[in-house]
């Protein structure tokens, strides 16, 4: 690990299990430098504590969180994830991100979005969307287009089947270098997924055979090891030749 | 605040049409076939009469008690069988603590008329004092999780607690009319007689041309337009069906569903028994290890 001549406090928690309480910075040995905090982490006037147990990361530049998995998700600003659209107001859609609340989704979050072209979403309408805000005790703010303003992929999902997984999976799964099991079978088969770090993906794919084995088996690899991954994911494959 | 709409699994319509169509082509979304159940485990606690049912997803524990009351009037030589179903809080986000809803109390008359109406239970030889005292059995089933198919857990549950409840041993004092109720140091506890098993076996109708499948999955149900509940045992006998509301079906299809049922029951009758027997026997291996060895030269 580089010294970092002004964050001693935070060399000594990153990587390590961090409880809620832990003091991880301390904002009045350090002047001048913006941290960005990102889940899990709070501000206490001087100090950065912990809210969320859990592994302490680090990117550089300055980038703080805490990394656990859960079946549920607490939303965090800048996270990507599939939603459901569960009712429709003048204002806003009422998104589903299997968190503790519902979330907003302005009508306007769209690319290219005015008053005249609002698009019309039935219940049940699977969304890939990205968290803007998500202040404690307030529903969080969803948009469809990303940061400047473009549409990126965000938008509807049509066809498909979302499966559920844990946080921890759905970031195993949008991590780099790619997860094995994705590689493996994006070799043999083909097919498309859209990752949610809310804990769910969407996989679509030409035959519905194709879906549910791809479902099935990242769901499956979750609780086994790296070699136990491999010889799952052989024989799988072999069994659909 | 928006709170969640918590009463209902909010379900996207990409799912819906994903299952009708890969039913169309005889897949499931875990991968089953359309009459494959999740694999069943059954296991009990310490106590006689306590068990629990994993069946994929969904969990079940079943606990019996018995007590010594009054008969009713007009049956004073049986004792009674009460089935009470709790759907805990954290099975489901849907589900509410205190009085049972609808699905409960469903659940519950499901379970018990498989057991009373067929007469699963012999309750005369629950019988101690014609007209005064007789044993009521209470089944506790309480849902731990909700992954579809609880009629099928809880009744499961409750049978495999059922046969390995044991009741304490009572006589009659000396002028016949005062029970002794033997602690189960003192003498071994009885188990109850039980003719038979009725094994309860749910399909789900799904889809405009209401294609048949065994043991809905949570997601299943909430796509399905219909269900129907079959209890047999493996004596061929048809003890109850339930089929409440939802889209009308041929009866050729029931038919179906009634043998696909009885070959399905054979397979957890089987199982019940063959994990009440493992039970029973580790049971009987822990009483042994109580006794002290005879000092009169006890080798091995």
């Amino acid at each position: 690990m580089e010294a970092k001549p002004s964050s001693n406090l935070s060399s000594k928690f990153v990587d390590q299990v961090v409880v809620p309480g832990d003091v991880i910075l301390d904002l009045s040995s350090m002047a001048n430098q913006t941290i960005k905090l990102g889940g899990g982490l709070r501000q206490d006037g001087d100090s950065i504590s912990v809210m969320k147990a859990g592994t302490l990361r680090f990117t550089k530049p300055n980038k703080y969180w805490v990394e656990s998995s859960h079946k549920r998700y607490v939303p965090c600003a800048g996270d990507n994830v599939l939603g459901v659209v569960v009712d429709t107001k003048p204002e806003n859609f009422l998104v589903d991100i299997r968190g503790p609340a519902l979330a907003f989704l302005p009508v306007l979050a769209f690319e290219g979005g005015t008053r005249r072209n609002i698009p019309k979403f039935e219940v049940g309408t699977l969304l890939y969307v990205r968290v803007v805000n998500a202040n404690t005790g307030m529903n969080p703010e969803l948009s469809c287009m990303d940061a400047s303003g473009k549409a990126a992929e965000y938008g509807v999902l049509k066809e498909g089947y979302m499966f559920e997984s844990s946080t921890g999976l759905s970031r195993m799964l949008l991590s780099s270098p790619p997860y094995p099991v994705l590689e493996a079978l994006g070799k043999k088969l083909s097919f498309e997924i859209a990752v949610g770090i809310n804990g769910c993906f969407w996989v679509n794919a030409s035959q519905s055979s194709t879906v549910i084995l791809v479902g099935n088996a990242i769901q499956k690899s979750e609780s086994l090891s790296m070699v136990q991954q491999k010889i799952y994911l052989e024989k799988l494959l072999k069994s659909i030749q | 605040m928006e709170q969640r709409l918590a009463n209902s699994l909010i379900m996207t319509v990409n799912e819906k049409k994903f299952i009708e169509t890969a039913l169309l082509s005889d897949l499931r979304v875990d991968g089953r076939r359309p009459f494959d159940y999740r694999k069943l485990s059954i296991s009990f606690g310490r106590e006689d009469g306590s068990s629990e049912v994993q069946l994929g997803n969904t969990r079940v524990m079943g606990f019996v008690t018995g007590q010594l009351v009054q008969p009713y009037r007009d049956r004073p030589n049986e004792g009674t069988l009460a089935i009470y179903t709790e759907f805990s809080p954290m099975a489901d986000p849907s589900f509410e603590a205190g009085r049972p809803g609808e699905s409960a109390i469903e659940l519950g008359r499901i379970v018990d008329r498989g057991l009373r109406e067929s007469r699963a239970v012999d309750t005369e030889s629950l019988c101690v004092i014609s007209g005064k005292s007789v044993w009521a059995i209470r089944i506790d089933l309480h849902i731990i999780d909700n992954g579809g198919n609880l009629v099928d857990a809880s009744n499961v549950a409750a049978l495999a607690a059922l046969s390995t409840f044991r009741r304490p041993e009572c006589t009659l004092g000396e002028n016949g009319q005062e029970v002794i109720v033997h602690p189960p140091e003192a003498r071994e506890p009885l188990p109850l007689i039980i003719h038979h098993l009725p094994v309860a076996v749910t399909f789900a109708f799904i889809g405009k041309e209401n294609v048949v499948v065994i043991d809905p999955t949570h997601h299943e149900e909430a796509v399905m337009g219909g269900s129907m509940t079959a209890t047999l045992n493996t004596n061929g006998d048809v003890c109850a069906i339930q089929k409440a509301g939802g889209e009308g079906v041929l009866q050729s299809v029931i038919m179906q569903c009634l043998r696909i049922a009885s070959v399905k029951a054979g397979d957890i009758t089987s199982k019940i028994k063959s994990a009440v027997e493992s039970y029973n026997t580790e049971r009987s291996l822990r009483k042994i290890k109580r006794h002290n060895p005879s000092p009169a030269g006890y080798k091995h």
